[in-house]
């Protein structure tokens, strides 16, 4: 019983040593930030090993050509040795990873004179709009839906909230999208004579962001939702919820206190990959409403075998997995009900 | 036959009221012209130029911008017959058709105001042959064709030296500001339209030493490359200049002020970078582009739509689509076996069902359109009775055939036509033909290895309307680099290339007709259709002249120097 | 007060399972009375017939041949040109198409989630357990396998063991175990802590039986939910495959293909689209009513 009593043990969160070091909370916090920072350098040196391998393993080189008139042999040629890609594959990978370093990521193949870096960065901030955007409405929509669809279990709401899981799940974001944009676009554009449409394609600070948004965030919603509602339920009939209930809270403070903060674990854990995709771009949804993103220059690098933009795209990718994963474990340490129990 | 005339109608009249304006000097065309605020074009050129140097693009959708940028010496007249002034208000071949002189237009001037002169000429052909820079299009118009240029392939792009000395030893020059002179290595009747690709521009080399920060080596290709990245520096002589670049998104043309010739009656041309049909197609609806490419799928609707099919335009391409055959895989080694599957396709179904209309079947090479289109040999003609016989005579069974398998690449299109094939020969021939469906760059890679049964489709769109240009595909030396197939038939090299250098137009036709034979009767691929473009094109949109050399699903940009915007 | 009447709770909550011998016959006894996943079970099974027994109704002629093309009918609505459902772009019957390809979206859907759930358990509970260094190896290595570009890997993998079948599901596997990996970890973090687990521990019994006992049927929930949306993501992942061009060759039908095939005609035939999207979706449903009612059937506390 000691344990009730005693200390909230730590250990499975942090690093076991790190236990010892100090009992503030902020402290043992800061440093194991850091130190998961710190462990972010191995793991985009294999991510940029593990691609390297991979791009050079792929068959099909960046200077075939998709049709028509191939490039002669002399310019293939002089295209591998103005890019380094006649040195032994070795040595190209010790060159990039030395560029890396003085954050140099190369000039892209497809685009000829253009960096990689200015490339990314010209493109990029149109994915985070929308992506920060979706992850906005992703979390109140879905984790309210899903509480509720638990607090109500087996009732319409619940029912409903399953059926709309179930059909953002079974039809492809660029099926519902480009339904919408039927909808929305086209058949309102019709039927208002011009006066009232949402746009089809397109970037803006306006209403081009509804469509893509709402696309981008249909399944992540009903994920959470699904996701939300089960780990809810697990919670909900826990005896320290029941205590609660017995003890004739209002359900508002017992949702909020007890409930929310206990079910979230498992959300939080998927929230974080989901944010770190959404922002890194979604080839669908920039594809389908042309939005000059990152996500639909990625595919387009691999499909031309631009291997510096591919690498460079990556790097940028395994940088924030890396945070999201590094915020989510942040997150648990301050949802960690142990905390919550013995207050 | 009743689209083609149709099409010389449309160019015909515009044609017309391009000379009326001429003569009239003012742009009071009889159309209810709208004003020049809304004097903009919103076009679909659905993906993103992968350079503005235009002597490094190879794409269609890069020459849209290109083409519109810089102005080359000569251009095709709109009916495709033979090639008029543009850039260069005449020239002169010498009797031995080595020399060709180009008298510039004497007020040509870039757009940002200085002269267009010779020496600008003579910069642009020597960047666009630099080996350093490796541009796609220099082998093989312009390295077998120009004098010193030759050993385009062999020069060694680290000596900056071993480069200044190969472009100083090409055959142009510039006598005098005014006058700019090629050299020829070998008399060629087309070099007249080589010059009108749109890679043989003249280029401003203060322009491109001044975003390099200065002179550099002709090996620094970044530096070379550095004034073609912001549309402040993208210096062109042609018609329009690019006022903004929006990556990924749009690129914007606006007149060039000090081109020489006619203004443009457009104050905006907005090529935006949309590469789903279907957005593009939902954008037209909702009035946010003027014109677009129709997406197969949406062809019937489109037609069917009582408003939408009479904005509808069908043009012909110059381009033609066929099945390309291994010659080093039995049986496809034989003449027989390859006719025989070239004519169990039923080429209407293809062309109709498949294609919704969008096509002429063809059992020749050269496309309608083009002198050289022949009808008069059938031996590809759908006929399945004769193509098992033609098997039994060559002794292959059906299951010798039913192991091959149908490289296609992966897109929609490609899918569905292939699958389409093989239905036709497994249902025509008895076989068990599979698709074997793979990447693209894979497929590329692998057709360049000679890794395949049969390969379709593969095709061709012409670079200029001359036959050189199209028998060329198919030279024994062409083997792994257009001729997929190595299949060879021998005489025919000799031919095209008495042929090329043929300076009597008439006997040159009859040996290209001759070639012509060579192929279809040797079925060294298996001619399938010519492929029309089914555009959209908003009915305040006039002054359009669409030839068959327009760039794909922007019909007429050719010479949108002559579109407008009527009041609407 | 709250505290020692938990404690005491828990003390008896935790010993009822130890007592138990019979967790799974009290497990299925629960599933049955449970109509919903009783439906959904019923569902499955109603699939699973289809794709066994479709090509022996194509055989006599009760469906029609998935491979026949009609390309005069091509683009066919439903009940249009004697097509139940309407037909594709090459004029093949959509619902004999539906029915052909039940066999191996089915399969892709059920396999890769068979494969995903023993390696996404094991490496969570593992790390979840573990904690302290074998944590952050285990987590730092999903990091590295989240971030490196899927569709290079797929199409590494594919062009070098060739495109089969078992290629194509191991591929799929291979992209989507992280996060439910990184699921049962959380769960595993957030449960292990709680007291009963240290009481049991005190008392002496083994790891393996505490998270058999313990950990897994209190972390069903999302687990199970994410192994249901996996389903369709599977589904479509080979669809993904096959648009890369390293997927099941055409003329093969599968749900996931036709989705993206119909996808072009949205505006034009937007049936193409709709009914292999209502097949998935049907699956999908089938699986959520199982696994709701596995949660319920399997959760302990529901014993009560």
């Amino acid at each position: 019983m000691a344990v009730i009593a005693g200390r909230p043990k730590r250990g499975a969160l942090l690093p076991s040593r790190l236990a010892s070091l100090t009992d503030s909370r902020a402290g043992s916090l800061a440093i194991f930030i850091v130190r998961r920072i710190l462990w972010m350098v191995p793991v985009v040196f294999f991510v940029i090993l593990i691609t390297f391998v991979l791009m050079h393993l792929a068959p099909g080189s960046p200077w075939d050509k998709n049709g028509g008139r191939q490039l002669s042999q002399t310019v293939v040629n002089n295209l591998n040795a103005r890019y380094g890609l006649n040195k032994p594959v070795t040595e190209q990978f010790w060159l990039y990873l030395v560029n890396v370093l003085h954050f140099d990521f190369g000039l892209s193949y497809q685009y000829e004179g253009k960096t990689v870096a200015s490339l990314i960065m010209t493109s990029w901030p149109y994915t985070v709009a929308i992506g920060v955007i979706s992850f906005l409405l992703i979390i109140p929509v879905g984790v309210g839906l899903g509480v509720l669809a638990a607090l109500r279990q087996n009732s319409r709401v619940d029912y409903i909230t399953m059926g709309f899981a179930t059909f953002a799940a079974s039809f492809p974001n660029f099926v519902v999208g480009a339904l919408m944009v039927v909808a929305f676009s086209v058949l309102m554009y019709k039927a208002t004579g011009g006066n009232f449409f949402l746009p089809a394609a397109g970037f803006g600070p306006d209403d081009h962001l509804v469509l893509p948004v709402i696309t981008l965030s249909l399944l992540p919603i009903a994920f959470t939702a699904r996701l939300t509602r089960a780990s809810t339920l697990d919670t909900i009939r826990q005896d320290f919820i029941r205590t609660a209930w017995a003890k004739g809270l209002s359900e508002r403070l017992v949702v909020v206190r007890h409930i929310l903060k206990n079910s979230l674990i498992p959300v939080v854990t998927t929230l974080g990959p989901t944010f770190a995709f959404l922002v890194t771009g979604s080839v669908i949804v920039e594809t389908l409403f042309s939005i000059p993103g990152i996500g639909r220059s990625f595919v387009v690098a691999i499909e031309s075998r631009d291997y510096p933009m591919i690498l460079g795209t990556t790097v940028l990718f395994s940088v924030i997995i890396a945070l999201a994963n590094l915020a989510v474990d942040v997150a648990y340490v301050f949802i960690d009900p142990r905390v919550r129990l013995t207050e | 036959m009743r689209l083609g005339t149709r099409i010389r109608a449309i160019s015909l009249v515009s044609a017309g009221l391009f000379v009326v304006s001429a003569c009239g000097g003012s742009n009071t065309v009889s159309q209810n012209l709208a004003p020049a605020s809304q004097q903009i074009l919103r076009a679909n050129n659905g993906v993103e130029p992968n350079s503005f140097d235009p002597t490094q693009q190879t794409y269609t959708y890069e020459g849209a911008v290109g083409r519109h940028v810089f102005e080359t010496l000569l251009r095709p007249k709109l009916d495709n017959s033979d090639v008029e002034p543009a850039a260069a208000k005449s020239y002169d071949v010498s009797t031995d058709g080595l020399t060709y002189t180009f008298h510039l237009q004497t007020n040509a001037k870039w757009s940002d105001g200085k002269p267009v002169t010779a020496s600008d000429w003579v910069y642009g052909f020597k960047h666009l042959l630099n080996p350093a820079l490796a541009a796609g299009y220099v082998d093989p118009f312009f390295d077998t064709t120009i004098a010193g240029a030759a050993n385009y392939g062999t020069i060694d792009v680290s000596s900056a030296s071993a480069i200044d000395a190969f472009l100083n030893g090409l055959g142009v020059s510039a006598p005098d500001a005014n006058t700019f002179v090629i050299k020829l290595q070998a008399p060629a009747a087309y070099f007249k339209w080589v010059v009108t690709l749109w890679q043989a521009a003249p280029i401003r080399k203060d322009v491109v030493e001044a975003a390099a920060g200065g002179t550099f080596a002709s090996t620094d290709t970044t530096k070379a490359f550095a004034w073609a990245n912001s549309a402040t520096t993208i210096i062109g002589n042609g018609a329009f200049k690019i006022s903004e670049i929006a990556a990924k998104d749009h690129v914007t043309l606006v007149p060039n002020p000090n081109y020489w010739g006619k203004a443009a009656i457009l104050q905006k041309i907005i090529l935006y970078e949309i590469s789903d049909g279907n957005t593009a197609y939902s954008q037209y609806q909702t009035g946010a582009l003027d014109m677009i490419g129709v997406p197969l799928a949406d062809v019937t609707v489109v037609r069917n739509d009582p408003v939408l099919n009479k904005q509808a335009k069908l043009i012909p391409t110059n381009s033609n689509y066929w099945i390309s055959y291994n010659g080093k895989k039995t049986p496809l080694d034989k003449a027989d076996v390859r006719m025989a599957l070239s004519k169990s396709i039923d080429r209407t179904k293809l062309v109709n069902d498949i294609n919704h209309g969008n096509g002429a079947p063809m059992t020749g090479f050269i496309p309608k359109g083009m002198s050289g289109y022949d009808t008069t040999d059938n031996a590809q003609s759908f006929d399945p009775t004769a193509a098992k016989a033609l098997l039994t005579k060559a002794g292959v069974t059906v299951a010798d055939l039913s192991k091959l398998k149908l490289l296609t690449r992966n897109s929609t299109g490609s899918k569905t036509t292939n699958q389409f094939l093989v239905d036709q020969w497994n249902t025509n021939l008895g076989t068990s033909i599979q698709v074997d469906v793979i990447d693209s760059k894979t497929v590329t890679s692998r057709i360049r290895k000679g890794q395949f049964d049969i390969y379709g489709l593969d095709g061709w769109i012409g670079d200029y309307p001359d036959q050189q240009d199209w028998f060329d595909i198919f030279q024994t030396s062409a083997c792994h680099s257009l001729n997929w197939g190595c299949i060879t038939i021998p005489g025919y090299d000799a031919l095209i290339t008495k042929a090329d250098g043929e300076l009597d137009q008439v006997q040159r036709n009859k040996d290209y007709l001759t070639a012509q034979k060579m192929l279809i009767d040797n079925a060294v691929v298996g001619f399938m259709f010519q492929p029309y473009e089914y555009d959209l094109v908003k009915p305040y949109v006039g002054g359009l002249s669409i030839t068959t050399g327009d760039d794909q699903n922007l019909p007429g940009d050719l010479r949108w120097t002559t579109a407008y915007i009527t009041a609407h | 007060m709250a505290l020692p009447a938990v404690a005491v709770e828990q003390l008896v909550d935790w010993e009822v399972p130890e007592k138990q011998i019979g967790l799974w016959a009290d497990a299925w006894q629960r599933f049955r009375r449970n109509r919903l996943a009783v439906l959904g079970a019923a569902l499955v099974l109603f699939l699973v017939l289809i794709a066994l027994l479709a090509p022996l109704l194509a055989q006599f002629g009760i469906i029609a041949n998935p491979l026949k093309q009609n390309v005069s009918n091509i683009e066919a609505g439903p009940g249009q040109a004697g097509f139940l459902l309407g037909s594709d772009q090459l004029g093949r019957d959509t619902l004999s198409r539906l029915m052909f390809g039940s066999r191996i979206s089915l399969s892709v859907g059920i396999l890769v989630q068979a494969i995903i759930l023993p390696i996404g358990l094991a490496i969570g509970l593992a790390a979840g357990y573990a904690g302290g260094r074998i944590d952050n190896l285990l987590m730092r290595f999903t990091d590295i396998w989240y971030a490196f570009p899927d569709l290079l890997f797929v199409l590494v993998v594919v062009s070098v063991f060739g495109p089969s079948l078992l290629t194509i599901f191991g591929a799929i596997a291979l992209v989507s175990w992280v996060g439910l990996a990184r699921l049962v970890r959380g769960q595993v973090l957030s449960i292990k802590e709680k007291e009963f687990i240290e009481a049991a521990r005190s008392s002496g019994s083994s790891p393996f039986k505490l998270i058999l006992k313990h950990l897994l049927p209190n972390s069903l929930g999302p687990i199970i939910v994410t192994v249901t949306f996996g389903i369709p993501n599977a589904i479509f992942l080979e669809a993904v495959l096959s648009f890369l061009g390293v997927g099941i060759q055409p003329p093969t039908a599968t749900w996931g293909q036709m989705v993206f095939d119909g996808y072009e005609n949205v505006y034009s035939n937007p049936s193409s689209v709709v009914f292999p999207a209502i097949a998935i979706g049907f699956t999908l449903l089938s699986f959520t009513f199982i696994g709701d009612g596995l949660r319920d059937a399997l959760d302990p506390r529901m014993r009560r």
